[in-house]
This record gives structure tokens, sequence and C-alpha cells, in this order.
């Protein structure tokens, strides 16, 4: 099975601990945050190795704080390395942001400047995890909702830079695509357009909530119609990648989120038949 | 400084002080203001919801809003150090004993620190767990000198006040009425067996034995420390204490390695 085999995910979430480990479910493979389980012991792990030996896993971090002026924590990161020898995923990623300085940590996936200064920083950051982790780190693109004075480019073009020149592979989140094009104001197609289709590891999709001015990447509603649209344009665009629903808040019945699930299965089947048609 | 640590700082001083200075984002006018606060309430949020959920019976008797506002304050004095919210409260104990006038009763510190010995029993090392065929296997001679050894998770909990009818109310609804509790200095023995966390009140005898064993103390010592509690009857009353320890699983084995990733997985590549 090679990576892009990898078929179609959810994110792992406590709430359905039981329906995995109690009947097979139509979920290719599971996303789990790493954070949740950098613990000694006790139900997380527990649960995790006993729903791995049913479904193939990757591992989504969300503190590495990649972006920050910080030193490197080489605590977390040994931690991390430890909990990938126990999962073996399928690959390790986290996201293109920082999570905060001098110590603090805000919980929070902050927008980074795009800036020449951040893409020398950031290769030198990747280079370090990459090699404390001896593994390939996958980032993914965040929401914002403000952007730098110290920006010098599109976030876009930011992202083409980095992979250009790190060589990093992507987690193209393309609800997160969408929701920053409604708050920054650019057409969501010329992102996706700009992604080098090569580096796409894998893709997530998730819900969001309207909030005044700003779309808020909340992952607490089902996947809106113009992020299917979307997701459709990336399938047509860069082929078939491992694609993943997140969903954070007012989880449901994971019956719902398998519904949803075989939704982006079907769609991307559909589109992908569609292209060839054409081709 | 440095171009993005300078961003980096001014931003996050703006999240923790709740004020936007000028001069950070691309324009500055009431949009972008609305976008930062995003960040803001999103933080407060955050981090609230992870104190909720770290301290749920001390939640449960301040009720929500005096939670909340018991939350910001010890927020705005200890932003988060770590790297998942499951840690932070991690001071709120010490917060509070040094800052006693945010509760309306000071045995509420004593129900903060059951919840974080709670919680830090829920997800404590993996150890296997004595058992009775293993005390069969001690020689007659290995007795006195044998040191039993608590397993992780197992925490003797020193209390002021006698929190727990409260706590059992509230465990069990929160939004039960309850009493003010007596001030009563003793010790609530927290521990998980078969991945459920448990607590029970302890007797003076017990309590002082068992702290006898996690000082590191022998069987030998365990007997004397009770002898001034049971006088010649000490090695029967901690033999049938040591029962009961192994029943409830509190002691570990020494050759314990439970924590092995070795589990059957599926392939991926």
């Amino acid at each position: 099975m090679t990576d892009t085999a990898l078929g179609f995910g959810l994110g792992l979430r406590t709430a359905h601990y039981r329906d995995f480990i109690d009947t097979p479910q139509r979920v290719d493979w599971l996303e789990i945050i790493s954070e949740n389980y950098l613990v000694a012991g006790g139900k997380p792990l527990h649960f995790l190795d006993r729903i791995r030996r049913d479904y193939p896993m990757v591992m989504h971090g969300v503190s590495l704080s990649i972006g920050s002026s910080d030193a490197l924590d080489r605590n977390y990161l040994s931690a991390l390395a430890t909990l990938i020898e126990r999962v073996e995923p399928a690959w390790v990623s986290d996201h293109l942001c920082w999570t905060g300085v001098a110590g603090i940590n805000l919980h929070d996936l902050c927008p980074l400047p795009y800036s020449r200064a951040m893409l020398d920083h950031l290769c030198t950051r990747l280079d370090q995890v990459q090699q404390a982790l001896g593994r390939a780190l996958v980032l993914e693109n965040v929401s914002s909702y403000v952007s730098y004075r110290a920006d010098e480019m599109t976030e876009w073009d930011f992202i083409r830079e980095l992979c250009a020149r790190s060589g990093c592979e992507l987690l193209l989140d393309v609800n997160n695509v969408y929701v920053n094009s409604v708050n920054h104001g650019f057409d969501p197609r010329t992102f996706i357009d700009a992604v080098p289709a090569e580096r796409v590891r894998q893709i997530h999709l998730a819900g969001h909530e309207h909030h005044g001015k700003y779309v808020i990447d909340t992952h607490d509603h089902p996947i809106c119609d113009a992020v299917w649209d979307l997701y459709a344009y990336t399938v047509g665009r860069i082929g078939h990648r491992p694609t993943l629903i997140e969903r954070d808040d007012h989880i449901p019945p994971l019956a719902e989120l398998v519904a949803e699930l075989d939704a982006a299965r079907a769609l991307a089947a559909q589109t992908l038949q569609c292209a060839r048609a054409a081709a | 400084m440095s171009a993005p640590l300078e961003l980096q700082r001014r931003f996050q001083d703006a999240i923790l002080q709740g004020e936007l200075t000028p001069g950070l984002f691309a324009v500055e006018d009431a949009a972008q203001e609305g976008g930062f606060r995003i960040y803001l309430n999103a933080y407060r949020l955050r981090l609230t919801e992870a104190l909720r959920d770290n301290f749920p019976v001390l939640r449960a008797a301040l009720g929500d809003e005096a939670f909340d506002e018991l939350a910001a304050a010890y927020l705005a004095q200890h932003p988060s150090p770590h790297r998942s919210v499951r840690w932070f409260g991690d001071s709120l104990t010490d917060w509070l004993e040094q800052n006693p006038a945010v509760l309306p009763h000071p045995a509420l510190t004593d129900v903060a620190r059951m919840d974080w010995a709670l919680r830090g029993a829920f997800d404590a090392a993996d150890s296997v767990p004595l058992a009775m065929q293993d005390l069969a296997a001690l020689a007659p001679q290995d007795w006195p000198e044998q040191r039993f050894r608590l397993r992780p998770g197992v925490v003797l909990l020193p209390l002021t006040w006698q929190i727990e009818p409260i706590w059992q109310s509230l465990s069990e609804n929160p939004d039960a009425v309850t009493e003010a509790p007596d001030q009563l200095e003793h010790q609530v023995l927290i521990w998980r067996a078969d991945l459920q966390c448990h607590w029970r009140s302890l007797e003076a005898p017990e309590s002082a034995a068992l702290a006898t064993l996690a000082g590191g103390g022998t069987f030998a010592d365990v007997c004397e420390v009770l002898a001034a509690y049971a006088g010649d009857q000490a090695a029967v009353v901690a033999a049938g204490l040591l029962r009961a320890w192994v029943e409830q699983t509190l002691l570990g084995r020494d050759d314990t390695a439970s924590t092995s990733s070795s589990c059957t997985k599926i392939p991926i590549i």
C-alpha cells in the first residue's frame, strides 16, 4: 500500500473510541492529535494501542511552534519521537504557524508573517526538527484573521517558496484556504493553483462558522458547499490525496462523520472520473 | 531583536494584555481589530475550558460564572508554559493558597487539590500490580526487609477539610446543594485501577502505614508505625492492610514494564 492509497480518514476523538473498537467502520485511517497522547499511561495510551491494531494512523501535532522565535523544545521533540515509535504513523504533521514565545504557549495556531526572514527561519528549524524526529515533517496551512504589516508576499507564494527551498511536504487544508479567501479577500482557486501538487501529502476538510465579516475555522459544523466545491477543484488539479475530515466540537455520532466521509469519497471519485473522461 | 521575534512578542503581549498596539497589522481599521479579537477571545475561551476540564468538581462547587472569573484571574497571572492544555492549572492550588480571597470558602482549595490529583492518576504511567501470589512467593525471612512500592498515580493527598461529602454530591450532580465542610486534617488516597480512577478517605493508622511505604520504609517499619495504634496486634493489622492494598492494586511489582509499545499494528505501507 502506498501513502496515496491510504484513502479517506477521520480524526480520532474520545467520543468514538468505543465505535472503532466494537465495530469495523468504513474509515480507511485515523489521524491522532499527538499532544493528547504525550502522557505516561492510562486510558489515552490504552485506547490508542487498541485502535492502532485495526487502523493505520498519522500523527498531527498542534504545538511544535515551528515558526516561533523561541528555541525548539527538545523535551517535546523527544516525547514526540517516543510516540512516533509507539504509533509507527504513516507520516507526522504539524502546522505552519507559531504558538507562543518567551516560554509561553497561547495554545493557538498564530499566523506567520509571510516574509523572507521567516522563510529563512523556517528552513533552519524544519531541518532541525526533521533531524530530531529522524523523519520528514508535513506542514499544514492555517486559518488566519489578521495580516501583518511585515508581509512581503502572499500566503501561497510563501508556501510555494518554502516547499522549493526546504523540500517540505504539505498538509493542504482546503477549509483553511476557503476561510482565508473570505477573510482576506482572494480567489481560493488562485491558492490551490499555486500549491506545488507533488508536495501535497494529505488533505484536510472541515466545517467553519460565519461570524460577522469573518469566517472562523471552528471544526464544529459539517463541511459547507463552497468547501466541497473547492475540494473537487483541488482533486481535479492535483489528483487524489489521502483526505481527512476534522471535527473538534459538537462532535456528532460517528455514523454522521462516516456519511460525510462517504460524500468526500464519492466526490473525489466523480471528479477523477470526469478528469479522465476529459483527458 | 529579529523582525519575526519582535512581531511575535508584540502579538503575544497584545493577547496577554487584551490590548492591541499600533504598527503590527497590515491595515489598522475596525476589521483588523475584529480579526485580533477572534484570537483574543479564542485564547481566553480555550484556556478557561482547559481549566474547567482539569477542575470539574471545583467548577461545580463554584458555578460557571464564579469559576470563569477565577479562571480569568488565574490566567492573567499564569499564562500556560505547557505543550498541552492537559497540564494547564498545575499552579492553581498554590495560587489559591496564596490568594484565599478569590474563594468563598477555604475548603475549596482542597477540592482543587483533589481534582488535580485525580487528573494526575488518570494518565499516570502504567505498571504491573503486585498480586497475592507474589506475596505467597516471599520467603518468611524476607518479609521484614521487604519494601513494597506504591504504583505511579497512587497519591496520599493531605486535606485540611472534610470535603468528601461535597465531592461525592457534586461529582454525581454538579447542581447539588451542599453544606460547608468541617475542618479535619486527614488524607485521601487516590489511585487508578483498570483504567478507572478511585479515591477513599484514610483513617490515621492506614495513612501512617502508607506514608511509611511511600517514604521507602520496609514492612517492619510499617509494623512499627502501626504498633502506635494497634499495639501487639500491629502485624495482624499490617497483614490485613497489605491484603487490601494488593486487592486494590495500589502496589507495583519491581519488574514492572507494562508501558511497552510493542502492540500488534495493521501495516501502513
